[in-house]
């Protein structure tokens, strides 16, 4: 296992999905806690589909459209996103 | 004989008084409200459920295109048939080819050849299509065993199924993943314990046994679960793909026979001495339904292929085809009851099956899935498709376009929640650069609109907030879907012309229809409606003339069929 593409690490990865919640739900990003399951901060399925495009425009992988379903917060999206390796979707 | 041909020949000539699979007896049992037995046991014999099977299993299912065409003739005689025999037991039927095991596809495949429906029972009246709220459960019983609970409404065949495909909850938790799909047969059930709610009385499909089904802690065994706990919303949205690019293009066999009535009707109406038909406003009207029926084909025949050739990227054409064709199939029906005046409200006489088939069209709208919903579906989509695909042309891939060509068998694993890119609007860029010699400066002019219109609606959906991807953003958002869904059709209306250019000498090859059919999509950019000019109005009148004449299908597949016109009877 390696890192991704850029070098997104967590610790840069975790701030940027925390934005684009917060864009999408309409919260100041520093009321999101990263645990909290993304359906309970009102991003419901619509939105999940558009965050994982988003997620793979900004990361330039090919992920399964299902990946908001199966890491529903931010710390599992982190956590997976950090843990694929480096030639994930090429 | 193709299939085709074969079921056409058993329902006969539908306009004829005397044929017991006519009109006349369509009506009659649609009066009644009741499904039309000498039909549906002309269906057994013609083993219709066959069509549902893929061929592996021991069915007649090879490609989606060949389904359509094939429902397309049971939607020309009796929509009633085409959903309460047919159509229906397919919705459930996809569900357990997409998510299923080999011993469930293998049960479901005996099922269905053995003569049996089975009934998708999704919808719960409370939640319509907003199926991640759905209340009936699945919780866990007994070792082995899940507990169901609930009521599901509005389910077509819900009582004279033998199985059903039943959309349940099995978590509390918000999100994808807190359902799950069970293939039930109702013999594994305890007696009693299903109890039938009374059918829904309706506007139109008054045949079809629109009913309900209520539970309570009622014991099944695990085993009924399709696919891995939690995966139905998946499965779902993978099956939706067939079945919104389907059943709307199943339903075009309706508006074949209003538009069929309505030349007749043109024909046989005289009106200071001449044929209605002869008047050019009534010409107009008929041509440009015509223009619409093709409109609504090429697109729904093109996905319906590409669900074959491009899996990955199909979720948003489907829900466009939702969209585009009910929507242009009941305008254009609207407008043919104005040529049909009086005739178009009758119940009875030689035209009476009109405002059967305007009533029996009206859930194409929002049966399944709502107009509205799939552009919901489409909209938050649209800003990656942008980024991705609307910039720079791309070419088809082989055999898209033409319909003659063998498709390979569906790839139900292929299917994914949401598109990747959007080959088919890059396919637009393609086309503009690739006009033959001789193109007309109208179709040019058009062809600019359109392309025109892509690059505005890129700028538009790059610069969408993400606070209107979802339901109850700007409603300007669901119009930014509206257009993309009509620039889609335009591309694929474009191409399908330009595949056609290697047989020359053809209707279809002819610049005439594809010219009419941007000119009306045009229309459906700006709102303005732009009247066909007499120098396509005059060619396109005379290819429906001539179809009408020689019995032939008004789609693109202009199958050969039973039905006499009036003049010869």
């Amino acid at each position: 296992m390696t890192t991704l593409p850029n070098h997104q690490d967590a610790g840069q990865l975790r701030p940027w999905l925390l934005l684009r919640v917060a864009e999408f739900t309409e919260r100041d990003p520093a009321t999101i806690d990263a645990a909290t399951p993304l359906a309970d901060l009102g991003l419901d399925s619509v939105y999940a589909l558009a965050l994982c495009g988003e997620i793979e425009d900004h990361l330039g992988l090919r992920l399964d459209p299902t990946l908001v379903w199966d890491h529903p917060s931010i710390d599992a999206l982190t956590a997976y996103l950090s843990a694929l390796p480096r030639d994930h979707g090429a | 004989m193709s299939t085709v041909t074969d079921l056409e020949r058993r329902f006969g000539d539908p306009w004829d008084p005397a044929n017991p699979l006519g009109h006349r007896a369509v009506l009659a049992a649609d009066e009644r409200s009741e499904m039309f037995a000498d039909g549906e046991r002309m269906l057994d014999d013609f083993a219709l459920n066959a069509e549902f099977v893929p061929t592996a299993l021991g069915g007649r299912l090879t490609g989606l295109d060949r389904l359509i065409r094939v429902m397309r003739s049971v939607f020309r005689h009796d929509p009633c048939l085409g959903l309460g025999y047919g159509a229906s037991s397919f919705i459930a039927s996809v569900n357990v080819w997409a998510g299923g095991d080999a011993a469930q596809h293998r049960r479901l495949a005996d099922l269905l050849l053995g003569g049996h429906k089975v009934a998708s029972v999704y919808h719960e009246l409370a939640h319509g299509n907003d199926f991640a709220r759905v209340d009936f459960r699945a919780d866990p019983g007994r070792t082995g065993e899940l507990l169901l609970t609930g009521r599901k409404e509005v389910v077509t065949n819900a009582r004279r199924s033998s199985a059903m495909v039943i959309f349940s909850r099995t978590s509390d938790a918000p999100g994808g993943r807190s359902h799950t799909q069970l293939f039930v047969e109702k013999d594994q059930l305890p007696p009693g314990a299903l109890r039938y709610l009374p059918r829904f009385a309706s506007s139109g499909m008054r045949g079809v046994q629109l009913g309900g089904i209520e539970v309570d802690r009622c014991p099944v065994g695990a085993g009924v679960a399709l696919g891995a706990p939690g995966s139905a919303m998946e499965i779902a949205l993978r099956s939706f793909q067939l079945t919104r690019t389907g059943l709307p293009a199943m339903t075009l066999g309706a508006l074949d026979t209003g538009l069929r009535a309505a030349v007749r009707f043109g024909d046989d109406r005289v009106l200071r001495g001449r044929p209605v038909a002869a008047m050019p406003v009534v010409r107009g009207v008929l041509a440009e339904s015509f223009v619409d029926l093709l409109i609504a084909d090429c697109l729904a025949t093109t996905v319906a292929r590409a669900v074959h050739l491009l899996p990955e990227d199909t979720n948003v054409y489907a829900s466009a085809v939702k969209y585009v064709v009910s929507g242009r199939a009941i305008q254009a029906m609207a407008r043919l009851g104005e040529v049909l005046g009086a005739q178009s409200y009758l119940r009875t006489g030689e035209y009476g099956i009109f405002q059967k088939l305007s009533r029996d069209l009206a859930p194409a709208g929002f049966g399944h899935a709502a107009r509205v919903a799939c552009l919901a579906t489409v909209l938050p989509q649209l800003p990656r498709l942008a980024r991705r695909s609307w910039a720079a042309g791309q070419a088809s891939p082989e055999d898209l376009y033409d319909h003659r060509a063998e498709l390979p068998p569906l790839p139900f694993e292929r299917l994914r929640i949401a598109s990747g890119a959007d080959p088919l609007t890059a396919q637009l860029l393609a086309a503009a650069e690739a006009l033959p010699p001789g193109t007309g400066e109208l179709l040019r002019e058009l062809t600019r609109t359109f392309t025109g219109e892509l690059a505005r609606l890129r700028t538009a959906a790059l610069a969408l907030r993400p606070a209107d991807l979802a339901i109850g953003g700007d409603p300007a958002a669901l119009d930014l879907a509206a257009r993309y869904t009509t620039v889609l059709t335009a591309s694929t209306c474009l191409n399908l012309w330009l595949a056609e250019q290697g047989r020359p000498g053809t209707f279809l090859a002819d610049q005439a229809w594809v010219t009419a059919a941007l000119l009306r999509l045009a229309g459906e950019l700006d709102g303005v409606h732009r009247a066909l000019p007499a120098s396509l109005a005059g060619p396109i009148h005379a290819e429906l003339a001539g179809r009408y004449q020689a019995g032939r299908a008004f789609d693109l597949f202009h199958d050969t069929l039973p039905d006499r016109p009036r003049s010869r009877n």
